[in-house]
């Protein structure tokens, strides 16, 4: 049998056709598409100022999604991140009130938001629940927590407080004049994204879990760590969003973020994602959140309504797994 | 017995062809499994399919029930040729209907709802409760079976389940009936009742095709016999032109098909380690559907474990392994190179080099949605992880190397796993478990869906390995790669060890005979 030695050869770091087989190529692809729709329709659309204000919508929904993304590949949902944008908002709202110095309330938000994802991953893996329902309570929990402890009182941020205009510097400010802070924090955290799914084990076992759970577990991967994280890296980059928005608009009540969690499912799912898990990467997320922030942006320059806008996301997430699931299908017909 | 109407749609001389297969090839990316296969199924008759695992029989019957279309070729069923491959156009309109290996019930609900789902009598909305009772009652009285047709199937045994499905296609009206190795699951009483309802169909004039490798059943069921290897057929024959010798040499074919067993290959090497410390010692071990498991394995010996598929064989394996939570606090202990292993998790066994390549591939083995390198180098990931990064690098070598080792065929690396063949993606599912250098290897039917050439490979690099001293336990329900791979087997029946004999003197005859209790075992058959 010596003839038939395995052909194993290690995957070249540069190969063309893989380049083009790319998972997101095709969501790619249509992002350039649409940008080009968007010089046609409106010369305006390129301007640098059009393109960096876009650049701090997508922000907060960015962070989010990278968070989501871990959640999504592990084959798992979370819909609380929009409670625990609040909550996070919230506490840390409250704490700057109180006169509690602005980076240690930061840090107050993020890690109540911590705890938030925490709780989720803790009732999905010790109590088997579904993370579908798990997330559907905590959503309600999580809003009502936010809105008992603000007594369903906004907070706004006085810019005569000391620290207050430090902290909303975070959120409004630009870099040089140009570049919004909050663009730059989201491209630091998606790259902290990008090398915890493609280079850490973590990633890996993220992938692992998602395609098969129950081959995983038999391999000695912690599963429930892998799930666990995941919810953790979900509540944080809601929480972290959530200080962000309260930053940027000086500004919190109870309601903010509500129905938020749909948005970063989408970007994800845009990306290339699949619900049950095992496929998806950070840049396919990325793209996605570019993806929908043009895409409104659109709309919005050419005067659409913004119910429209709803209408025309909702067709374009069912449009973007339809075109997935169709190529897939196509691919195993070969 | 074919119909009138049947040979009013035909042509002159496919009267008697109930469904004529014509050049039918499939492909899966490379893999060919099924090659320009032609043959006639004659009305009224019941044909035998053979062939090893990977001949390309599960291939056909996909095609034939409408589960996958053909890449080349096609099907004529009753003198019409068959355009559109689902399930339900090849129920309803050409009266095709398969068995399969996994039955597709309603588990909760009852009988008579299973058989009568989607064809019940009455109002479409709001069935009529009673003549679907009645109905029942008459097909299964049709049928000889007597089953309560109120009884929800999960209450039923998997036998009776298998009868069910049957009842089920007889209720559509299906001229030909597909069956998937029924037995394959069966006790022996269980399967004679199978028969005697085949023997009532065939009188009836339904067509069969029935698929097994076990020569017995079909020299006693089929009126000829087709073979398939390699995903080619290969023989055809009516079946008092053939005798079961000359139809295994078919199937198997190539010199291959007799394996050089461990016993040819080493005589003195039992007793050279018989005074080391077991490798792993079962003393008395419960858990789920085993009970008091007594079982000592020395390293470089190759235990195999045999029983029915409800013998409990494979949950003693995840006993030992650890993958199974509902036998924590079971009673008995486990012993690993001379240390107790109490709280036994997959990822306690990984740290003391106790690997398990479980039976289920696809459900329990794969990472699916991963790479070739990814899948074999999985267990590398922890020793090439520094600061939380994996080096993708080291981590790539590695895995080739692995792959190298175990002789896994593929164009590259990092194309997905599922692209690979049954043989190659089981040997990628040995060749992982290297990397921990195992003391123990648990393997649960080892070379399931494997071609005869990986087989062959598999059985060599596991003599390899026991070589190297690495003790080997090895459940199979296939009785022949038992008594060719292992030392000694030990039997399983109802949840005990009612046998532990050695390889040299056993034959299949004996250990079927433990395995279903016919004379150590005096427990009733369920």
């Amino acid at each position: 049998m010596t003839t038939a030695t395995a052909m194993t050869r290690p995957a070249s770091s540069f190969d063309p056709r893989r380049l083009l087989k790319l998972r997101e190529a095709g969501v790619f692809a249509a992002l350039i598409l649409l940008f080009i729709l968007g010089v046609v329709l409106s010369p305006s659309f390129v301007q640098p100022s059009n393109l960096l204000s876009v650049g701090q919508q997508v922000a907060q929904i960015g962070i989010m999604a990278v968070g989501a993304t871990f959640v999504i590949i592990n084959g798992e949902i979370d819909l609380s991140v929009g409670s625990i944008y609040a909550l996070s908002a919230i506490t840390t709202g409250m704490a700057i009130t109180a006169g509690t110095p602005w980076p240690l309330a930061i840090l107050l938000g993020v890690v109540v938001a911590a705890l938030a994802g925490l709780l989720n991953g803790l009732a999905v893996v010790l109590l088997g629940v579904p993370s579908f329902i798990v997330t559907l309570g905590s959503l309600s929990v999580f809003r009502g927590a936010t809105l008992l402890i603000s007594n369903g009182a906004p907070i706004s941020l006085s810019s005569e407080q000391p620290g207050v205009a430090e902290f909303t510097l975070i959120g409004q400010g630009r870099l040089f004049g140009v570049i919004p802070m909050q663009l730059l924090i989201f491209a630091a955290i998606a790259a902290i994204g990008i090398v915890l799914l493609s280079r850490a084990r973590l990633g890996f076992n993220t992938y692992a879990v998602g395609g098969n759970q129950e081959a995983a577990r038999l391999v000695g991967i912690n599963v429930k760590r892998v799930k666990l994280t995941a919810f953790i890296l979900s509540g944080i980059t809601a929480g972290i969003a959530g200080v962000l928005g309260l930053s940027f608009l000086s500004y919190v009540q109870g309601v903010t973020g509500t129905g938020l969690e749909l948005t970063v499912i989408s970007a994800v799912i845009i990306g290339g994602a699949a619900l049950f898990g095992g496929s998806g990467t950070m840049w396919g997320t990325i793209i996605g959140v570019v993806f929908i922030g043009l895409l409104q942006n659109i709309l919005n320059i050419n005067g659409i309504s913004s119910f429209w806008q709803t209408v025309v996301t909702g067709f374009v997430i069912v449009a973007a797994v339809a075109a997935d699931t169709w190529q897939r299908r196509r691919k195993t017909k070969a | 017995m074919p119909s009138p109407l049947d040979k009013a749609d035909a042509a002159g001389d496919q009267a008697d062809v109930a469904i004529r297969i014509q050049n039918l090839s499939r492909s899966f990316g490379p893999v060919r499994a099924l090659e320009d296969v032609s043959f006639d199924v004659t009305a009224g008759e019941t044909t035998a399919l053979l062939g090893e695992n990977g001949a390309g029989k599960s291939t056909l019957l996909k095609i034939l029930a409408g589960l996958q279309p053909p890449s080349g070729g096609g099907v004529v069923a009753f003198g019409e040729n068959v355009e559109s491959y689902d399930p339900n156009t090849m129920l309803t309109r050409y009266g095709i209907a398969i068995v399969p290996q996994e039955l597709s019930l309603l588990p909760d609900r009852s009988v008579a709802e299973n058989i009568l789902a989607g064809i019940e009598p009455g109002n479409r909305w709001f069935p009529s409760r009673r003549r679907m009772i009645t109905r029942a009652l008459d097909l299964l009285a049709d049928l000889d079976l007597v089953v309560d047709p109120n009884a929800p199937v999960r209450t039923l045994d998997l036998a009776t389940q298998q009868l069910i499905v049957v009842a089920r296609s007889i209720a559509r009206e299906c001229r030909v009936l597909i069956l998937d190795e029924p037995t394959a699951m069966l006790t022996p009483a269980e399967s004679d009742r199978l028969f005697s309802l085949m023997a009532t169909l065939k009188r009836a004039g339904t067509t069969m095709v029935y698929v097994s490798h076990r020569m017995p059943e079909v020299f006693l069921l089929a009126d000829r016999i087709e073979v398939l290897r390699d995903g080619r057929q290969v023989a055809g024959w009516r079946r008092d032109e053939v005798t079961p010798d000359q139809a295994v040499a078919a199937m198997v074919g190539r010199e291959l098909g007799q394996f050089t067993s461990r016993a040819e290959l080493s005589v003195a090497r039992a007793t050279d380690r018989d005074e080391s410390v077991p490798a792993l010692a079962l003393r008395g071990l419960s858990g789920r559907r085993h009970h008091g498991v007594d079982l000592e394995i020395r390293p470089g010996e190759i235990v195999g474990i045999a029983g029915l598929p409800d013998s409990g064989r494979v949950e003693l394996l995840h006993n030992i392994f650890g993958g199974d939570a509902g036998d924590a606090g079971g009673d008995g202990t486990v012993e690993l190179l001379g240390r107790p292993y109490v709280n036994r998790s997959p990822i306690e066994s990984v740290e003391r080099r106790l690997g398990f390549v479980p039976g289920e591939r696809r459900a329990q083995g794969l990472l699916t949605s991963m790479s070739v390198a990814e899948n074999v180098g999985v267990l590398t990931v922890k020793a090439l992880t520094s600061a939380g990064l994996l080096k993708r690098r080291a981590f790539d070598k590695r895995a080739t190397e692995l792959a190298r080792g175990f002789r896994v065929k593929t164009a590259t690396m990092d194309q997905p796993i599922t692209n690979l063949s049954g043989g190659n993606q089981q040997k990628a599912m040995l060749a992982r478990w290297i990397a921990i250098d195992p003391a123990v290897l648990i393997l649960d039917e080892p070379t399931r869906g494997v071609d005869v050439g990986a087989k062959a490979e598999i059985y060599e690099q596991l003599f390899a390995l026991a070589d190297r001293g690495v003790a080997i336990i090895c459940s199979s329900s296939d009785l022949p790669e038992l008594l060719t791979i292992t030392d000694r087997i030990a039997v399983m029946s109802e949840g005990r060890v009612v046998d532990i004999v050695a390889t040299k003197t056993a034959t299949e005859e004996s250990i079927m005979t433990s395995a279903t209790g016919a004379v150590t075992h005096t427990g009733t058959l369920a």
